[in-house]
């Protein structure tokens, strides 16, 4: 009995958000037909696609015992640039690289501060939050301050439409896990997470890495700018604001713990599907804004607890 | 009250984890007043027992007695309330705040005004210290103290709070001898007190110098409980691993070749002034001093772990700099730190993943795709050959015993191929099976021509295990002794200072 128990909440810990998230499809079902159909399905993931890039960016971060709260800031400034190039040079492929490259900026900007003080979490909660006030006013600066209507009708207005969004998100999520999983640098980053002074000791280039994954956070954040004004077709200089809550979020409610070392991309995905689909039953169910904000916030503690347990349990410390 | 002559009684414990019964019907008696002995090899349960005892864990069987009346410790608060107070080679000190203020931490006293009453609390302290004659002075910040004096801190605050049972863990692993002979006097003091103390050690000659009675655990279980005029070293010995060992120093049949690493005038702030070091081929250099003298600081500096003021290198005869453990490696150097568990190992991961971590280039096809089935082959290599007693490479390394856990640090630098190793008190906190082991491992390592720096602070490992030794004193090296000058007096006396070398 008392191992039945154990297991039932060992599954519990390391599956219990995929069971979440089958029981809301299944509730939602009953209550709506329109709920579960490919369409439906397609356009969450669709909906999901610009929190659901910066979040596996930022899983990176955080996997290595850092966070990164700049990103939505960057959102604004990528999607800023992204839409003035293409209005006024027409090039689509050069203002999305531009774009892009603002974003590695920034990410470079925060890496090698946090890098060169070799900061903790708690260096990094406040240099990026910092940063994400700079950026946010060069966004405001570099476009007056204006909201701006993109007129382009090149590749950029494509990547935003249909499949292309989705395959984004999804190419860029096996490509973050491949490199979390399978290359000597993913190795290095949870390490560092685990323990940052022992991959120091042990040879790990902990500065050049860590000024690597501001990067990556930086560059998936102007990506996901890339996608976002390409669907709107339009870009605000605050566009991007509170917008690394949500990623944040969705990368806890995957799993990925914060103190680093542990979690991954994939649970980040699936974080991030939870989130959508959860948000598209209770629209369907006609809850209104305010008790599904409760809502959220209640899984996300959730997900923490869960958290908790699970490597309370892995390491023994609860019996029975 | 004192209705048994038992102080402690911890009867038919057992404590299972997941996959492994750590105890298993462990029972052990200690006398009122007595300094009652722990021993066994690592993994043998020591800990685990401890753990109960404080409330940490929660045995699944057994029952646990204090003065013959059966008490339950469901936390560690009730361990504190029934006067049972371990003092654990971790220190349970908060670096940040001073003396007094850990002192007190939980119950800080309160003048009638309701303002902290820092006078009077340091007064309380002072008085404390002064019974028992130590020299800290109670503002001092505890991350300026060092270990000794820590350890006197906390021996003080549970006296203070009235234990009367204390359990120390490996208390001398970090003293120098004068230190040792401080905490022996202390024990002492607490013995005429009455106070109870169980002492875990590896170190047999402390065991009968201070100690009354000794249990020896093995496997989880409790061999046999005796005093201490009834045995001998080797009884004990064979006790603990259940069949003889042989207590030399294992010979090595290499001689020191030519020099393949050279430092000269290394200073670091404030600890470090100046000194030259030669390392030849295959060579096992020995870095004596007491607690504090500067030695750790030296090899960080010359690995890049810690910033060099001055000072320049060479390896193989190439002029290298060094600004960081990266450059190290590369220089084919690596250190194998004292503090295994915050700045060797990442606990939470795999003995694969923890050994496999210094070398991945090794293990990339391309340079980018880790090749799993290398990573797993070599591990399973390091493991067999220096018999890391584990489940299996996947094995968590936090649920590793010390020594084991050790031989998962020295596997990682021998898997990243590194010639000149530096070892940071190798042997601390291990048992005399796997330090015999570690012994074993250095000499092999130098027989295949890697050269060794050893900081160590037993004198017996500096004098079987060095091929010669410097001996470092307030950041200077303050003389090398070989052949038949090295003796354990010279060495003391160049530690602490007494006498110019002739």
């Amino acid at each position: 009995m008392k191992t039945d128990k154990k297991t039932l909440l060992n599954l519990l810990c390391n599956y219990g958000l995929l069971i979440a998230l089958l029981l809301i499809i299944a509730a939602a079902s009953v209550f709506s037909k329109e709920f579960f159909t490919v369409a439906n399905m397609l356009n969450i993931l669709r909906q999901s696609t610009v929190v659901g890039i910066m979040a596996i960016g930022v899983t990176v971060v955080i996997i290595a015992g850092h966070i990164d709260l700049s990103i939505g800031s960057t959102v604004s400034l990528a999607g800023i640039i992204a839409i003035l190039l293409i209005n006024n040079t027409g090039n689509d492929w050069w203002a999305m690289t531009a774009s892009v490259l603002a974003g590695a900026l920034v990410g470079l900007v925060n890496g090698a501060i946090i890098a060169g003080i070799k900061g903790r979490t708690c260096d990094s909660f406040i240099i990026t939050f910092g940063m994400q006030t700079v950026v946010a006013a060069v966004a405001l600066i570099y476009s007056g301050g204006n909201f701006l209507t993109g007129r382009g009708r090149g590749v950029h207005s494509l990547i935003g439409k249909g499949y292309v969004p989705i395959l984004i998100f999804l190419g860029l999520a096996v490509l973050l896990e491949l490199i979390m999983k399978k290359t000597p640098f993913g190795r290095c980053v949870y390490f560092m997470g685990a323990n940052p002074k022992a991959a120091k000791m042990s040879g790990v280039s902990v500065r050049r890495n860590t000024a690597l994954l501001f990067v990556i956070a930086g560059v998936c954040a102007s990506l996901a700018a890339v996608v976002m004004c390409s669907r709107v077709s339009a870009a605000s200089p605050t566009s991007g604001k509170g917008y690394e809550l949500d990623a944040i979020a969705a990368v806890v409610v995957g799993g990925t713990s914060m103190q680093g070392g542990k979690g991954g991309i994939l649970r980040t995905l699936l974080g991030v599907v939870v989130i959508g689909v959860l948000g598209n039953a209770l629209n369907i169910l006609n809850i209104t804004t305010y008790p599904q904000m409760f809502i959220r916030g209640v899984i996300i503690i959730a997900a923490v607890l869960l958290d908790v347990l699970g490597s309370k349990l892995s390491s023994g410390v609860v019996s029975k | 009250m004192g209705k048994s002559e038992y102080a402690l009684e911890m009867i038919g414990i057992d404590k299972l984890f997941p996959g492994v019964k750590a105890l298993d019907n462990v029972t052990i008696q200690v006398k009122k007043g007595e300094v009652h002995a722990l021993v066994g090899e690592n993994g043998a349960g020591k800990s685990t027992l401890m753990k109960i005892l404080n409330g940490a864990y929660r045995a699944d069987k057994g029952e646990i007695l204090l003065e013959g009346e059966r008490v339950s410790i469901q936390n560690v608060n009730d361990a504190k309330r029934l006067g049972i107070s371990l003092i654990f080679q971790e220190m349970n000190l908060i670096p940040t705040l001073s003396v007094t203020e850990n002192f007190f931490l939980g119950d800080l006293k309160k003048t009638r005004l309701g303002k902290v009453d820092w006078r009077g609390m340091e007064r309380e302290v002072e008085k404390v210290f002064e019974q028992m004659d130590f020299t800290v002075n109670p503002g001092s910040i505890v991350s300026d103290i060092n270990v000794a004096e820590k350890q006197m801190v906390e021996i003080a605050r549970a006296i203070s709070k009235n234990a009367k049972i204390i359990v120390m863990d490996e208390p001398t692993s970090s003293l120098t001898e004068n230190e040792v002979a401080k905490l022996f006097a202390i024990i002492e003091h607490l013995r005429g007190q009455q106070v109870t103390i169980l002492y875990i050690t590896h170190k047999l000659d402390e065991v009968f110098s201070i100690c009354d009675r000794v249990t020896v655990l093995r496997d989880g279980q409790s061999v046999d409980t005796k005093a201490i005029g009834e045995i001998g070293r080797q009884d004990i010995i064979e006790m603990m691993v259940g069949r003889s060992v042989d207590m030399d120093y294992p010979r090595r049949s290499v001689r020191p070749g030519e020099v393949v690493f050279q430092a000269k005038g290394v200073r670091v702030r404030n600890k470090v002034y100046g000194i030259d070091i030669q390392l030849r081929r295959g060579e096992v250099l020995g870095l004596a001093g007491l607690v504090g003298a500067g030695r750790t600081e030296l090899c960080e500096a010359i690995i890049g772990a810690a910033p060099m003021q001055k000072g320049e290198m060479w390896v193989k005869g190439r002029r290298v700099r060094i600004r960081n453990t990266t450059q190290a490696k590369r220089s084919s150097m690596g250190m194998v730190t004292e503090e295994r568990k915050e700045t060797g190992l990442a606990l939470d991961f795999s003995v694969e993943r923890n050994i496999s971590i210094t070398n991945l280039k090794r293990l990339a096809r391309c340079g980018v795709y880790l090749d799993k089935k290398q990573e797993a082959q070599a591990a399973g290599a390091y493991v067999e050959q220096l018999g890391i007693r584990t489940p299996g490479i996947r094995q968590r390394v936090v649920n590793l015993s010390g020594g084991n856990q050790q031989k998962v640090v020295i596997a990682k630098w021998l898997f990243s191929d590194v010639d000149i190793l530096i070892l940071d008190e190798p042997t601390r906190g291990i048992d005399v099976g796997a330090k015999f082991e570690i012994y074993q491992l250095i000499n092999r390592l130098v027989e295949a021509g890697k050269s060794i720096i050893m900081i160590s602070s037993e004198m017996p490992e500096l004098l079987g295990m060095a091929d010669r030794v410097a001996v470092i004193h307030n950041g200077v090296n303050k003389g090398e002794l070989t052949g038949d000058n090295l003796t354990a007096q010279a060495v003391m006396r160049l530690a602490m200072d007494e006498e110019v070398p002739d």
